[in-house]
């Protein structure tokens, strides 16, 4: 009978197998259907408060039915690339250029048709980030710049009257300024706001033939400008914008480069003037050798607002109209004075009252688009790891430029090419004709039929439950699990075998234990979960026998207070832990400066997700909190099972205390633990949430799990679902033959007692 | 061996007074049993003895050594629970060297002393075997042979046969009193049930409500009574007893009803303090015969007939009193007969104390 179940499990499971094979073949994207004239336009945009109304009011001016819809920022990308290909969605929608390059690959966009726009009126680098190459490699627009945005200069004209024009200026200013007041600050560990500092070098990020741009004797000057200015404390360390906004209100930083979204966070009462980015010196010494000495400004990535066309508002034929209506001059002059939004059109310039945008506005003529390729995608994680690690000195400049050159290149390198999937499909086939012929086979044997046919009720209840789990379940997991056999985009995947396997288990042909290798992110999360576990268990077993201790008073109270840890949601907890971690505002630098007033001592803040060690302890932190109370719980029904009188002999054969506790007590709950540390183990390998949140895999991805990895490269690096899904695949894997294991030890343990 | 002596021993669990003051004298090498109903803090009083409680008030004094603050490592006292209370986790083996092992035995002395211990219990082809593949007595010999290898000068025994079946407890009983010869050690035994007590005991404590109510040798317990509850809680059946009887004005009878017993002077007995006195008399089962004649008898209707055996034991009443009589041979139910009471194995006891009266 056992064999009989085992044979029907098989067939079910080829068949499966071979269904899902099948489903996954690439889904190609449905063309879209002619609307009627006089349906409604559709416009999509992520705007909220005034910009919103604006654009409502724009919208109202126009001759004719439009819908429009507010996404949110976040759902964005996501929706339009789940609405459009289906022939659903808008027609119109408003979105940063920078997507423009992914949109394009996704056919989520069409080419505005030549002469939409009136190219004169328009600033030449908001033209500039619009125009990308189609497939033909032709350059084409593809969207209709509506306003611009970049970095600038805020000066707090109170502490700063004259601001100096070079970024070396500044340096000079310690000596003048109030104690305890930055000269300059910027999140100087961001690779967007670096990208300024770059552009007075005549470096951009990416370079045109799309490999990484920050390289060569520039990009590591610019690196050493910024740590030296950092030595010198001219900036503040690990700043991040919550914190260059709040020294900037608080008076604290005399200048400080932002964007236009820092106004809507600073005081009236606080006095400001909005300027160009100033000249790095260091730059023009280097370019203008024989050139005299033309300054070598700041250009600050510009990121251009577009109205850009689905394929469906391709056909629509008033979505033009409405287009040329949002796009018009006077609507750009109406966004400036309502929204205060800075045109991309030259003749909508701010209101002359309009200092701030008037400054921006000059700012944005400096500014270089920023790139929209699709390979930009790639350039900012390793970026920002190369400066964060330059900053802190961990590495020289030279060093982090080429580890993130190299990183680039990996999430960057083509994908393996498509295998005949021919074998695979034989073989599925053949195990699924098989294993529908045995069933057949079995099914004609008259027995067989007789037993069928009295189970038949049987079938009927559990028939539902089966269906259920098996399309809720066991379908999206085989499905998850065949993703890793393919590689390519979402919408266009393609078979290639054991590829991403090899790819993985070979560290990308790299060295085996480079900076996030699958076997250093192994490594990292044996640690994690053994350094997890044992703490766990420590902690939750001292806990439960202090807990069941006669003597206590109170138990049941301190029993709920010791529970609640594991009543609130993980991921709730993660972020009021990475709050506490903060290095400014947390509780725990809170009571370094606390113990500092009380004993007048000097403890630094730590920075705790600047270091491996320390990042890894507050990941480490978070999570023993989260879990203790599991194992509490176990060890204090697994001590209700030890008899008092056991205890009592031990006492009268000899035994302290702590011999009790080691000959007797854990002994006697050891077959309870066992289990629930497999289970711990199990959920602690797998621990995405606190990763996640807390440490973000800082600092550069090395407190990365193997989930957190898997989920970058589905969700942060190109979408490589495949690659993903091989990451989960041996997960299970590893999981699979841990547990396994376990399981065995438990038995073995068993029989001994 | 230790002789054992408690001084004003009472121990309380918040309001409730288990111990009131327990005067305890136990020479050495001898095999003291407690025993008293449930509630009345033999148990208590043991664990006391062992260090697993500890006292409120008075001494515990071990061969003329105060212990009462001693922990019961420091006290080399052997204990065998009423549940063996044997390590689920460790073999039989393990189970007998545990205590030695943890006071740094040699280990050529614990294997000849749990070789010697297993060869007398009989345990040697269970050695290896885990206490939940044993079955109950199999059990009850781990945890004696537990207390055994441990040489103590103290043995206690907490009920150590309520969890066997009334077969093996009598087989085991011998055991647990040859083993106490063989040892010699003192050994204090806790019991509520007065057989097991009577059959073991050199010393018998019969213990009631925090308090000893008697010691002494068995026989001086069950023939010499101190009180109404020692009288009725030793012997079996429990002696019978007839409430509101009355002494004749010259002291040499007691009238129950209308029925005239003789007191026939005892040593003990002062005929000339009890003249007239109300009393309960008290009179065991053994102690009566059916008759015919109505000579020094009381009537008796039996309704309920225990067969034992060589013996049976007729329930019924005297008059209004419920009663139990030991008869030889068969009686007729629901027809009163006549019971004729050995005039030298009448008690009297005040009505109102309870105290024998003498």
């Amino acid at each position: 009978m056992i064999c009989l179940r085992a044979w029907r499990w098989l067939a079910a499971f080829a068949f499966l197998l071979a269904a899902s094979a099948l489903g996954i073949s690439p889904a190609r994207a449905t063309s879209p259907p002619v609307p009627d004239a006089t349906a409604p336009v559709t416009i999509w945009h992520a705007y909220r408060g005034v910009e919103q109304a604006t654009l409502d009011a724009l919208v109202a001016s126009f001759d004719g039915d439009v819908n429009v819809l507010a996404i949110p920022y976040d759902a964005f990308g996501a929706k339009l690339a789940a609405a459009i290909p289906l022939g659903e969605g808008p027609d119109l929608f408003i979105d940063s250029h920078e997507r423009l390059g992914d949109f394009i690959h996704r056919g989520l966009v069409t080419p505005l048709p030549p002469e939409t726009l009136e190219e004169a009126a328009y600033a030449p680098q908001a033209l500039a980030a619009v125009t990308l190459p189609d497939t033909e490699g032709r350059p084409r627009r593809w969207g209709a710049p509506l306003s611009m945005k970049s970095l600038a200069l805020y000066v707090n004209t109170d502490l700063l009257p004259e601001a100096p024009a070079t970024l070396e200026g500044f340096g000079e200013l310690t000596e003048t300024l109030p104690e305890g007041v930055f000269p300059l600050a910027w999140e100087a560990n961001s690779a967007y706001a670096h990208a300024a500092i770059l552009g007075a070098y005549g470096i951009g990020l990416l370079t045109e033939e799309e490999t990484f741009g920050m390289r060569g004797d520039g990009a590591e000057r610019s690196l050493t400008l910024v740590l030296n200015l950092l030595k010198a404390g001219v900036l503040p360390e690990d700043a991040d914008g919550a914190l260059v906004t709040d020294l900037f209100r608080s008076g604290k930083a005399a200048a400080v480069i932002s964007g236009p979204w820092l106004a809507g966070d600073l005081p009236d009462t606080l006095h400001y003037e909005v300027r160009d980015l100033p000249a790095v010196a260091d730059a023009a010494r280097g370019r203008t050798r024989g050139e005299g000495d033309a300054p070598a400004l700041m250009r600050p990535l510009l990121t251009v607002e577009s109205l850009m066309i689905s394929p469906r508002g391709a056909t629509h034929p008033r979505a033009a109209a409405l287009l040329a209506h949002l796009t018009s001059a006077e609507a750009g002059r109406r966004r400036a004075r309502d929204a205060r939004a800075l045109s991309a059109r030259t003749d909508a310039p701010p209101p002359s009252a309009d200092a701030f945008l008037r400054a921006f506005q000059a700012q944005a003529s400096l500014a270089t688009p920023m790139p929209a390729v699709r390979a930009m995608r790639a350039v900012w994680e390793p970026a920002s790891r190369a400066i964060r690690k330059t900053l802190r000195q961990d590495m020289a400049p030279e060093r982090a430029l080429e580890e993130a050159a190299r990183r680039f290149r990996d999430v960057r390198r083509p994908p393996p090419p498509p295998k005949d999937p021919t074998v695979l499909l034989t073989v599925l086939g053949a195990l699924s004709l098989f294993g529908a012929l045995t069933l057949v086979h079995r099914a004609r044997r008259p027995a067989m039929r007789a037993r069928l046919r009295a189970s038949l009720p049987a079938y009927r209840y559990v028939i539902h439950g089966v269906l259920l789990v098996g399309v809720l379940v066991l379908g999206p997991i085989l499905v998850g699990a065949a993703t890793a056999l393919f590689a390519g985009q979402p919408h266009q995947m393609y078979y290639v075998g054991l590829d991403n396997f090899v790819d993985i288990l070979t560290a990308r042909s790299g060295p085996l234990f480079a900076s996030g290798s699958f076997y250093l992110v192994l490594i990292v999360t044996v640690a994690w979960t053994a350094c997890n576990v044992v703490l766990h268990l420590a902690i939750g077993v001292t806990l439960a026998l202090v807990l069941s201790r006669p003597l206590l008073k109170l138990k049941s109270v301190y029993r709920v207070l010791l529970i609640v840890p594991w009543s609130v949601p993980s991921y709730v907890t993660a972020l009021a832990w990475k709050g506490m971690f903060h290095r400014q505002f947390g509780a725990v630098t809170g009571i370094i400066e606390g113990l500092n007033d009380i004993f007048g001592t000097h403890l630094e803040p730590i920075a705790w997700f600047a270091t491996f060690s320390t990042s890894f302890a507050a990941n480490l932190t978070t999570n023993v909190w989260l879990g203790f109370p599991f194992m509490m719980v176990v060890t204090l029904g697994a001590l209700t099972a030890v008899p008092k009188d056991v205890l009592e002999a031990a006492e009268v054969d000899g035994a302290t205390p702590l011999q009790r506790l080691w000959h007797v007590t854990l002994p006697m709950i050891k077959p309870t633990m066992i289990p629930a540390t497999v289970l711990g183990s199990i959920w602690t390998f797998n621990m995405f949430n606190v990763v996640f949140l807390v440490s973000g895999g800082e600092p550069d991805g090395t407190t990365d799990i193997l989930i957190s990895e898997a989920y970058r490269w589905a969700f942060t690096r190109e979408a490589r679902y495949g690659y993903a899904a091989a990451y989960a695949v041996l997960i299970f894997l590893i999981l699979a033959g841990a547990s396994t294991a376990g399981a065995r030890w438990i038995d073995r343990s068993k029989e001994r007692a | 061996m230790v002789n054992v002596e408690t001084q004003g021993l009472r121990k309380s669990f918040g309001d409730t007074e288990v111990l009131k003051g327990i005067d305890l004298r136990v020479p050495e090498g001898a095999f003291a049993v407690l025993v008293g109903p449930s509630g009345c803090g033999k148990s208590t009083l043991l664990r006391l003895l062992a260090g697993l409680e500890e006292a409120s008030e008075g001494t515990i004094l071990f061969g003329g050594e105060d212990v009462t603050t001693r922990a019961p490592k420091d006290r080399d006292v052997a204990m065998v629970f009423q549940s063996y209370a044997l390590y689920p986790h460790m073999s039989v083996r393990d189970n007998l060297a545990f205590g030695l092992k943890l006071r740094k035995t040699p280990s050529n002395v614990i294997t000849a002393r749990v070789d010697e211990a297993a060869a007398v219990l009989g345990l040697e082809p269970l050695l290896d075997r885990f206490p939940r593949a044993l079955s109950g007595g199999q059990r009850q010999r781990v945890a004696m042979g537990r207390a055994i290898v441990r040489r103590s000068k103290l043995f206690l025994f907490d009920e150590p046969l309520s969890n066997l079946d009334p077969s093996l407890r009598t087989q085991v009983r011998v055991d647990i009193r040859k083993q106490h010869d063989r040892l010699g050690a003192t050994s204090i035994y806790v019991t509520h049930d007065q057989v097991e007590a009577m059959t073991l005991a050199d010393l018998l404590f019969v213990l009631s409500e925090g308090e000893v109510q008697q010691s002494g040798s068995p026989l001086e317990v069950y023939e010499d009574p101190a009180n109404r509850f020692v009288a009725g809680f030793v012997g079996s059946p429990a002696m019978n007893f007839i409430e509101g009887c009355r002494v004749s004005a010259d002291g040499t009878a007691v009238h129950v009803g209308e029925h005239r017993l003789t007191l026939t002077p005892r040593e003990t007995y002062a005929p000339a303090q009890l003249a007239d006195l109300e009393v309960c008399v008290g009179v065991r089962p053994h102690d009566l015969n059916v008759v015919t004649e109505s000579n020094n008898s009381l009537p008796f209707s039996p309704s309920i007939l225990e067969t034992l055996g060589p013996e049976i034991h007729a329930h019924g009443t005297f008059g209004a009193h419920e009663g139990v009589v030991a008869v030889s041979a068969e009686i007729r139910l629901a027809r009163g007969v006549m019971v004729h009471v050995r005039p030298t194995r009448l008690y009297l006891f005040d009505q109102a104390t309870g105290a024998t009266l003498r």
